[in-house]
């Protein structure tokens, strides 16, 4: 579904990606690890042409997507993200912060736009909360919705970068439970996250990386229970106290 | 977007509020247009009004003048501020540079000084065409200068609003696929208008009060006329009792202009409010 081969990013003169290869089969969940500086936002930005990689192909469905000929808009259309900072548009109800992309990008009709972004509330359980401002939403329930908005426009495959690294510890739950709810229906998904119970128990695959390269790869047990790289073993060691 | 039907917070939609914005921009710029067709002699209103006795004729000229001016000059001024403000956070290095330049140079000058300036270059410019009003058409070149002046104020309103829009709402637009002018008429603009609209208010209060400046070329506005009337009535014998009244008279009637303008933003700010958003109440 999603292969990244060779990829380079620079900032300047700081060198964030070194060469990331990785591959996600359609309806598999990675989940990537790493310190912070290791370049996994960067990637994931790579992967939506958030970020315009320099070197190295992103192929998304069989499409070689960072190639000029491409509209980044419909690339964006085609993998669905959720945000560290949740950034559901302020000025907008829930419902409106699910319909604008049906209605702004995709030109559905409002009827149906409403009636798919009412559906996708009340996949993650916010039916009720259709009216609400994101200012009268937790934190939880912003993220929520900001996995519908995504997901409304019916996208291949789903990247969360950090997902439930803003969140009080209380809310963290109820978007794991939305996140895992999705893995188990088969929605391919790229995970940036420090939450070692869901990358245990979801993750078909788990990748570490460090300063802008891949170190390791492989089953979540293998990772956490029999690292075989140093670095790897270092960072597991710390996450898992 | 129509809000109406998603709970009872906004009555009448934003994106219709943005046309209304827009639409007086394109008003101002048609009575510009009507009160240049004064200029060249396509009408004269000035008969009726010598039907009034003598102070309320001036008083009730000086304000249709004002009237007149403001509402020029207001949607003149916000639409030089848009374009110009917007331009100053474009990522097209030209667009900065002019839109920089602009905001340095009128705003680095008084706006009486640039009103003489406009006025007396069109003058000289146009000196010796007897076919039109070229005191008239001067004077609309210094409500032209002195909309650029605002412009260059608000232009950095705008700036500020735009500035004031986290990168993570235009990052999550583009996260959807929306197209630039996409993200900027449904996530950046109403976003800035919601944060730029007191500020805006204070200008506008401001530049309606700053049209006095336009006595100064001779503009028959409500101060010009009570400087009129004061040195007529000094003449006269120093009936400085009237003169006060007078002056008192004109106060008021900015006064009225102002307090109806800002109620008018007031309202506007009203509609832009996001449940939720509120400032804190101290």
């Amino acid at each position: 579904m999603i292969t990244v081969r060779n990829l380079h990013k620079w900032f300047g003169e700081l060198h964030v990606l070194k060469g990331v290869s990785l591959e996600v089969k359609k309806g598999e969940a990675l989940v990537i690890i790493g310190p912070s500086g290791s370049g996994k936002s960067t990637l994931l930005r790579c992967i939506n042409l958030l970020v315009q990689p320099d070197e190295g192909d992103v192929i998304i469905d069989g499409v070689k997507v960072n190639d000029p000929k491409i509209r980044p808009e419909w690339v964006r259309q085609q993998v669905g993200m959720v945000f560290q900072s949740f950034n559901l548009f302020t000025h907008l109800t829930a419902l409106q912060n699910v319909m604008i992309g049906l209605t702004k990008v995709k030109r559905l009709p409002r009827p149906e736009a409403e009636r798919i972004a009412r559906f996708e509330l009340d996949r993650v359980g916010l039916a009720d909360k259709a009216d609400a401002y994101p200012a009268q939403l937790s934190g939880g329930q912003q993220q929520r919705v900001a996995i519908a908005r995504a997901l409304a426009l019916n996208p291949k495959a789903m990247l969360f970068d950090e997902p439930t690294s803003a969140l009080d510890p209380e809310y963290i739950r109820e978007v794991l439970d939305v996140m895992t709810k999705l893995a188990e229906e088969g929605m391919t998904m790229v995970v940036v996250t420090h939450e070692m119970g869901f990358a245990h128990n979801v993750a078909d695959r788990v990748l570490f990386m460090a300063e802008g390269v891949v170190v390791e790869e492989g089953a979540p047990e293998e990772i956490f229970e029999r690292p075989q790289k140093d670095r790897t073993k270092a960072f597991v060691g710390k996450i898992l106290g | 977007m129509t809000t109406a039907r998603f709970g009872g917070h906004l009555r009448i939609s934003r994106t219709f509020l943005l046309r209304v914005v827009f639409g007086s921009i394109g008003a101002g710029v048609a009575l510009f247009l009507v009160y240049l067709a004064g200029v060249f002699g396509v009408y004269d209103l000035g008969y009726a009004l010598y039907l009034l006795p003598p102070r309320g004729r001036a008083l009730t000229t000086g304000l249709i003048t004002t009237l007149g001016f403001m509402v020029v000059v207001m949607p003149l001024g916000f639409g030089l501020g848009f374009a110009f403000g917007w331009a100053r956070t474009s990522r097209a290095w030209p667009a900065r540079a002019v839109a920089t330049t602009y905001v340095e140079f009128f705003r680095g000058m008084p706006p009486i000084v640039l009103i003489a300036f406009a006025f007396l270059i069109t003058i000289v410019v146009f000196r010796g065409n007897d076919r039109i009003d070229i005191f008239a058409l001067a004077t609309g070149a210094g409500v032209m200068a002195l909309a650029a002046h605002s412009g260059a104020y608000q232009a950095e309103i705008i700036r500020a609003g735009i500035l004031s829009v986290p990168t993570g709402q235009i990052e999550a637009a583009e996260a959807v696929g929306m197209s630039r002018g996409t993200i900027l008429a449904r996530i950046t603009l109403p976003q800035m208008f919601r944060i730029s609209l007191p500020a805006l208010g204070n200008e506008f209060a401001s530049l309606i009060k700053d049209t006095s400046l336009l006595s100064t070329i001779g503009a028959l506005d409500l101060t010009f006329q009570g400087k009129n009337l004061s040195a007529v009535l000094a003449v006269g014998g120093g009936n400085l009792d009237l003169v006060i009244i007078i002056w008192a008279e004109i106060a008021f009637l900015y006064f009225v202009i102002t307090f109806v303008v800002s109620r008018a933003l007031q309202a506007i700010e009203r509609r832009f409010r996001v449940p939720g958003l509120e400032a804190a109440q101290l």
